[in-house]
């Protein structure tokens, strides 16, 4: 159902891959660790910048086979951060085919918080950024944001966990908008409010528990480390399957 | 329509909850209206909403369904779409059916899925359908655009519902599935969601008054002949896809009343409680597959394979399933039973599949199949019989069979299909034996031409009560699943929910505005003695009204709702009551407590019976098939040893008692009937509304139309 996008290669300043940043300066990205270092060449290769990217403190992981395709986490999600339900809004995205087999009728597209975020990397004002105050989560600032929409084209993931929409709290510009694990979420419920070290909306009002959340660095390449089976003895008591 | 009654629209108020439209279309025409909703306010939403733009649209109500002045609402409600659970993800469906005999009523019908969600993001709170296409159309609303289009194009009309739907879904999103972004609109608004699409297949192209809407695979608006109804505009499909969102009063308010409902009323994740037959899952929000309780009702078992839970959008606990073999999807319910004998699980469960693919109604041929293999077995029906038919009942059993039937009646090939197309009631009497095979009960139609339910009128009074005093079996409930529940101590290591006593107590204790008679348990006692009464005529007006109000109107799911008697709760009282007004306040921001909502119910509900009584009801016509009232209830499905067992009072003690083995008395109904129309504010001689009844409920207006067509009741 969903492919990884593929981004183009050499230009620094735009989406990134892997390879083709190595490609264009030579340079190797270093492990994921104590973070990511990305340096920026010039022209002549000569390094201009760097800067690391530390590691999100959290992450979500998702059960495919369990999720009922109700959409309440879709719902919660665009509710806290934006006081309003919105399915467009919502920084997890179900897809689903009423028409299709299971477990292929329906997937959770979540944010990866990855390791290496190429939409920090691509935003050109510094408004997308890995944020220290919040656990290093990959979070859009929307003062800075001039909503170009560089990051919607870096995110490797099919559909982009970047979205980019009108906000009416800044007459109707358009901002970014993606997952920051409820870090910015004027309308939470709880007083001790989101973030990683907090509660998100999508865990907690997800009716059956086919989303969770975890501060182990999932396995970044594939789609294995994000996708888990969240399904127990209390799941095969209600008479459906548990096996991976 | 006036405003009235405390959710009357206020100048200044900001809308949360609703878009604030209501889409008017007329098909002969082409022309699109928008309808402020703030003029409809004061009915709520949904059922209220729909029952006032048709009371103000249709001038003459004596018209025929198929007439092209017929307008059909499809409305949601302002909870549809905010995450209030199993209260976010159904739409009302409203017009003049064509389904009920022998007169098509103002009717109502109801699907779950994505679609009442998907309009309001789409800036929609309902829609109205009136007049008539010249040719097939589909109607394509990409948020406030809106275009009525022809069916050539995508070739739609032929087509059955699941593969119009997949076209549709192509034309608007670009794919065929689910996938990427997309701006489905002129405007910049951009989804991962893909159109939802209500449709008709060709039974309703083809005018068979027992066809419906599908939305998806299996969320069908199954009563009323609504699919017969669009196929006589020339409405094949309605898609919608919406960008936008729904304004929601207190945000942190609803996610923690959300969360609390889920926690304190929901179920045990880790350790869920299996109940065997407990009302559909009512007491105990669980997922539950519609296929959990099949093979306890003679259903083959389903085989193992891998399957999920499927929730309407923002439902708490999914009651379908999709399935790893794809067969099924989304079955539910009676969708699953709709070919009693098939020889497995494949065949019942791809019966279904066709049954929804055709757009015929499940219960119709639940209900009907087994009276064609009377007739067969009798030699009345076959090749050589009084009632010419080709279908190969050696094959019975089987798909082919099923199949063939249903192309029969969606077709209306030859005249024994085309005499089901017309319902099973009016093909018995087409065939000359409708009236001995409704005084046998060979035909188990007993209400309207409708089929029984399993929650027999001779047992189940409130439900048989409820469907003869309005328009269609009433598919509710609330109390019917008390029946259900009681039936687990017949299973070991299974009790009901609560002793008979202390459940009647929980429920009437919060019946308002009965909740502080003295006697107001007196309701809930389904002896036999007591089913004529007064109290019982207090419990169906009292059913009348919260069901128009709280489930048809907020749209709070039958199959979730009321939460009366809850088995989380160490003491079995349940959130309702409370947790309505609650969530109703956290979306709107404004106060409804629960007894002003039944309140609401009962002006709706007199609404309704106005526009019956200007279709031609008369009380001399509300009267049961024959057999009600000469055969006692044989037994749960017909097995003579099932008992049907409610709450009853015997010499001052409370207990399950078995309310099977008896008929309903002929005097006692009638007898009935006067309580119930007095109750109501109702002329007991006629059954019409009163003028002072009406003005009460502020419908004066609707008390001069009545006049006007010498239809007014005196008192």
């Amino acid at each position: 159902m969903k492919e990884r996008k593929k981004l183009p290669e050499g230009d620094v300043s735009s989406a990134l891959t892997r390879r083709g940043f190595i490609k264009a300066t030579g340079v190797v990205v270093l492990g994921a660790g104590a973070g990511v270092a990305i340096v920026g060449c010039g022209s002549d290769r000569t390094p201009v910048c760097a800067f690391t990217v530390p590691p999100s403190e959290g992450y979500l992981l998702v059960d495919t086979k369990k999720c009922q395709g109700c959409l309440t986490c879709m719902l919660a999600c665009s509710l806290v951060h934006e006081g309003k339900t919105s399915l467009s809004l919502s920084r997890i995205q179900i897809l689903q085919d009423a028409f299709a087999r299971w477990p292929e009728d329906v997937s959770l597209e979540v944010c990866r918080q990855c390791v290496e975020p190429v939409c920090v990397l691509a935003c050109p004002t510094g408004a997308l950024t890995a944020d220290r105050e919040f656990g290093f989560v990959r979070r859009v600032c929307a003062e800075r944001c001039i909503g170009c929409g560089r990051c919607v084209q870096a995110c490797p993931q099919n559909p982009s966990r970047v979205l980019v929409a009108a906000d009416d709290a800044f007459g109707g510009r358009a901002k970014s908008r993606k997952c920051d694990l409820c870090a910015d979420t004027p309308y939470h419920w709880d007083p001790a409010g989101g973030g990683p070290h907090g509660k998100q909306a999508c865990v907690e009002v997800c009716p059956v528990g086919a989303i969770a959340f975890t501060r182990e660095i999932p396995e970044q390449s594939g789609d294995a480390g994000y996708g888990v089976n969240l399904r127990g003895a209390g799941w095969a008591k209600l008479g459906f399957p548990t096996d991976d | 329509m006036r405003q009235h009654g405390p959710l009357a629209s206020r100048s200044g108020d900001r809308l949360y909850g609703y878009a604030g439209k209501i889409l008017y279309v007329d098909l002969t025409d082409r022309r699109l209206t928008v309808l402020d909703t703030r003029d409809y306010l004061s009915w709520g939403g949904g059922h209220g909403m729909g029952s006032a733009v048709f009371f103000d649209r249709v001038p003459d109500k004596r018209i025929d369904g198929f007439h092209p002045d017929n307008v059909v609402t499809i409305m949601s409600s302002p909870l549809c779409g905010s995450l209030t659970p199993s209260a976010s993800g159904r739409t009302e469906v409203q017009g003049i059916g064509v389904q009920t005999y022998p007169v098509g009523w103002f009717t109502r019908s109801n699907f779950g899925g994505r679609f009442s969600t998907l309009l309001k993001c789409a800036g929609w709170d309902g829609l109205a359908l009136g007049g008539a296409a010249d040719r097939p159309v589909w109607l394509d609303i990409r948020d406030g655009d809106v275009r009525i289009r022809d069916c050539d194009g995508l070739g739609l009309w032929g087509t059955d519902t699941w593969e119009c739907q997949r076209l549709i879904c192509k034309e608007v999103a670009g794919e065929g599935g689910p996938g990427g972004w997309v701006r489905p609109g002129a405007g910049e608004g951009c989804t991962t969601q893909r159109p939802a699409v209500l449709a008709i297949g060709p039974a309703g192209e083809n005018l068979c008054r027992v066809a419906c809407l599908i939305h998806e695979t299996s969320c069908a608006a199954g009563q009323g002949g609504f699919g017969a109804v669009w196929g006589a505009k020339n409405l094949k499909a309605v898609s919608v896809i919406g960008t936008g969102g729904i304004e929601i009063a207190d945000p942190a308010g609803l996610m923690r009343a959300r969360l609390r409902q889920s926690r304190e009323y929901g179920f045990d994740r880790e350790n869920p409680r299996v109940e065997l037959l407990s009302a559909v899952g009512r007491f105990y929000f669980a997922p539950k597959p519609g296929e959990f309780y099949g093979p306890l009702l003679g259903m083959p078992a389903p085989r193992p394979e891998g399957k999920r839970p499927k929730g309407c959008v923002g439902c708490q606990s999914g009651c379908r399933a999709r399935y790893e073999s794809g067969i099924g999807n989304e079955g539910t319910c009676t969708a699953t039973r709709v070919y009693p004998g098939a020889e497995n699980f494949e065949v019942a469960y791809t019966a279904c599949d066709l049954t929804n693919r055709y757009g015929v109604n499940a219960y119709e041929l639940h209900r009907g199949i087994p009276y064609l293999q009377e007739l067969h077995r009798e030699r009345v029906l076959g090749p050589r019989g009084e009632i010419p038919c080709d279908l190969d009942f050696s094959a019975y059993g089987k798909i082919e069979f099923f199949q063939a039937l249903l192309e029969k009646i969606a077709y209306r090939k030859d005249p024994f299909g085309d005499a089901l197309a017309e319902g099973f009631t009016r093909a018995a009497e087409r065939w000359g034996r409708l009236e001995q095979d409704l005084r046998t009960g060979r035909l188990p139609f007993p209400y309207w031409g409708m089929p029984e339910h399993q929650y027999d009128p001779r047992t189940q009074v409130e439900w048989g009560y409820g469907s003869i005093l309005g328009d269609r079996d009433i598919n509710e409930h609330e109390f019917a699943s008390i029946h259900l529940d009681s039936l687990q101590g017949l299973f070991p290591g299974q009790e009901p929910a609560a002793p008979a006593e202390d459940l009647v107590r929980i429920f009437t204790d919060r019946m308002e505005p009965y909740h502080r008679d003295p006697d107001r348990m007196s309701m809930m006692d389904y002896g036999t003695e007591n089913i004529y009464s007064e109290h019982m005529a207090k419990l169906v007006a009292w059913h009348r009204h919260y069901t128009r109000f709280w489930k048809q109107s907020m749209l709070f799911c039958d199959w979730r709702w009321p939460d009366f008697v809850n088995i989380m709760q160490p003491d079995r009282e349940g959130s309702s009551g409370v947790a309505e007004p609650a969530f109703f306040r956290a979306v709107t921001g404004r106060e409804l407590s629960f007894g002003e909502g039944v309140e609401l119910g009962r002006r709706i509900w007199n609404l309704d019976h106005a526009i019956w009584t200007l279709q031609g009801r008369h009380r001399d016509m509300v009267r049961y098939a024959e057999y009600m009232y000469t055969e006692p209830y044989p037994g749960l499905e017909g097995i003579p040893f099932m008992p049907y067992t409610l709450p009853g009072r015997t010499g001052g003690t409370w207990a399950y008692i078995d309310t099977s083995h008896r008929a309903i008395d002929r005097d006692g109904f009638e007898a009935f009937k006067t309580r119930f129309y007095r109750l109501e504010g109702w002329d007991p001689a006629t059954g019409y509304p009163t003028r002072r009844t009406l003005e009460a409920l502020g419908l004066g207006h609707v008390a001069d139309e009545l006049e006007a067509a010498g239809k007014l009741g005196i008192g």
